[in-house]
């Protein structure tokens, strides 16, 4: 540590560099991580808000609830701690100023998966709605008529809820039979037992016997197979990966340039009696150093710069996330010291005094 | 006393037709407190003496022995250890690590060698060679005198029994070649090491207690009182 330490005080410039080199890499890293987060959330925050073992579909559905129709009476049949139906569909919601993808979930009031009120109050009466909050940032307000686009009914916005996206939608919570009203029109007391869903509270869920025709998935395959969650996640994901990959490669040539001009050096001093686990250690310590605080930086910066970001940009930062992608960019920084230990394994300290 | 001995040390490259002998059978021996020097021109197997000496370079057959251990019969590490206790390197231009200042390379020696030399021992040590007043300097800001005297502090750190020196003066004018063999001088006989000045710089040799020529893998002695003239004779072309 000592000779580590003393060299990167002594060529502040050099190892500012590399230093800065590092903590862009990690900053991106640390910025695509909040992206995947934050889009992640986009997608699930209003499943997670369930907090759900499974959901039961149809099993022609393909796991997609919006697909997935079956009668409420099916409910009689499951023997499961907590459930709660759901009718869902997708619109566009308009209160004149302006308009909105939205997400419509058809609940029971008095089961789980009535959301908590932030502001407001809770749906009473027909065509009331509960919406997500990051409507108000869109322009929607308490007390706004909400016409859908493929239906002629008109919604009210009594209360706002929040963390409720589903589908990369702001989610508007209404009872079923409001539900009804808008999936089916004319026809809604025809179709009054139809939902697309039932959600579980239950962790015994695989011992629920289904007839063939349902379905038990998990809340995190459920997740899993909403429209492009998956595609975006493995995406940024190996964004990230390949990030740690370069990083890695960055600095062991950084690291092996830097050993190689010090080769005759390092043979003097092995020939002076130092050891080459001690000079080996030097340049692992001086990476771990350089990694850390590059490292570092990058961490606080992105926090920062995350405090000046608009709204809009889909970014959350999880603190866990980030320091385990910390961790192991400091891994993959080491491990590209590898190539500058066996260089110094395999000085003749012969060589460095002309034998 | 006999700090080290070479007995029938021989050193080949190679094999076949292109063995090379860079050391022919050679028996040295060398006693606290001597300072001695071996002469002779490029290639003629002084280095491979030194680095044979070194622990650095096993000879093909026969044994050196330093301070009674015999160090053919120890692996890389083991004389690894010796080298870092019983030898210190003075080489040709500078052995200084261009990060560290003057203080600071001494005290990698003491992190190395765990603290073998108290702060006392070594401010003497500072004020025996004279660097006092260098010791926040950096090598790229000192002399090359001043830079061989740090080398030789080096290479007294915690007193070895043996210093091995490799063409010390090589980068130096006359005046900084003589200041450094004085001082070699003083701490071979202060310090009571033995120090071994490979050079082919025939005007070193008035410092020394004995000499040694290595013409074509083959050392000998020559005689003190005729060195100088002798040398001046045979090496002439090299001063």
């Amino acid at each position: 540590m000592f000779l580590a330490w003393q060299e990167i005080k002594r060529n502040k410039l050099r190892f500012i560099l590399i230093t800065g080199i590092l903590m862009l890499v990690s900053y991106l890293v640390f910025f695509l991580s909040g992206l995947a987060t934050g889009l992640a959330s986009l997608n699930r925050e209003a499943v997670d808000k369930w907090e759900a073992s499974a959901i039961i579909l149809t099993d022609d559905s393909d796991k997609s609830l919006y697909q997935s129709f079956m009668s409420v009476d099916l409910l009689k049949e499951i023997n499961a701690e907590k459930t709660a139906v759901i009718g869902q569909l997708n619109a566009i919601a308009s209160n004149k100023d302006k308009k909105q993808n939205i997400a419509l979930f058809g609940i029971n009031k008095e089961e789980f998966l009535m959301p908590n009120v932030i502001e407001g109050r809770a749906f009473e009466n027909a065509n009331e709605v509960i919406a997500n909050d990051s409507l108000k940032d869109e322009g929607f307000n308490l007390g706004d008529q909400l016409s859908l686009s493929s239906s002629d009914q008109t919604l009210t916005i009594v209360g706002f809820t929040d963390d409720a996206r589903f589908n990369a939608a702001p989610v508007l919570y209404a009872n079923l039979s409001t539900y009804h009203q808008v999936k089916f029109g004319e026809m809604a007391d025809q179709n009054k037992d139809q939902i697309n869903g039932i959600v579980i509270q239950d962790d015994s869920i695989l011992n629920l016997s289904l007839n063939d025709e349902l379905e038990t998935i998990e809340i995190e395959s459920f997740i899993e197979n909403l429209p492009g969650y998956t595609e975006q996640k493995l995406t940024l994901n190996f964004m990230i990966y390949f990030l740690f990959g370069i990083s890695s490669i960055i600095l062991a040539i950084f690291l092996y340039v830097l050993t190689v001009q010090k080769i005759s050096m390092f043979g003097v001093m092995k020939a002076q009696g130092i050891s080459s686990s001690y000079l080996s250690w030097s340049v692992v310590a001086q990476t771990l150093i350089l990694a850390f605080i590059g490292t570092a930086v990058g961490f606080i910066i992105t926090l920062i710069s995350g405090t000046f970001l608009p709204a809009a940009v889909p970014v959350s930062f999880d603190l866990t996330l980030m320091i385990i992608y910390g961790l192991i960019l400091m891994v993959v920084a080491t491990a590209g010291a590898v190539f500058s230990v066996l260089t110094i394994v395999r000085i003749d300290p012969l060589k460095a005094i002309g034998g | 006393m006999t700090v080290l001995e070479l007995h029938q040390v021989k050193m080949s490259f190679g094999s076949g037709n292109k063995t090379v002998h860079a050391l022919k059978e050679t028996n040295f021996l060398a006693n606290q407190g001597e300072l001695i020097a071996i002469i002779g021109p490029s290639g003629s197997g002084k280095s491979t003496f030194l680095t044979i000496v070194g622990g650095l370079l096993s000879p093909t057959s026969g044994k050196v022995v330093i301070n009674g251990q015999n160090l053919t019969a120890l692996n890389e590490k083991e004389r690894s250890q010796i080298r870092l206790k019983e030898i210190g390197f003075v080489l040709q231009a500078s052995n200084l690590v261009p990060f560290l200042s003057v203080a600071n390379q001494l005290n990698l020696l003491d992190k190395v060698k765990k603290g073998n030399m108290s702060k006392k021992e070594r401010d003497q040590l500072y004020e025996d060679l004279g660097i006092a007043d260098l010791l926040m300097k950096y090598p790229s800001d000192l002399s090359g005198g001043q830079r061989q005297r740090v080398a030789i502090a080096k290479a007294l750190y915690s007193n070895p029994s043996i210093i091995l020196a490799d063409e010390p003066t090589a980068s130096l004018d006359s005046e900084r070649a003589y200041e450094v063999m004085e001082l070699l001088k003083e701490v071979t006989t202060q310090k009571k090491t033995t120090t071994i000045v490979v050079t082919h710089d025939i005007r070193l040799v008035d410092y020394c207690d004995k000499v040694y020529k290595m013409t074509d893998g083959v050392l000998t002695e020559i005689e003190k009182d005729k060195k100088s003239p002798q040398i001046a004779g045979e090496y002439s072309h090299l001063s």
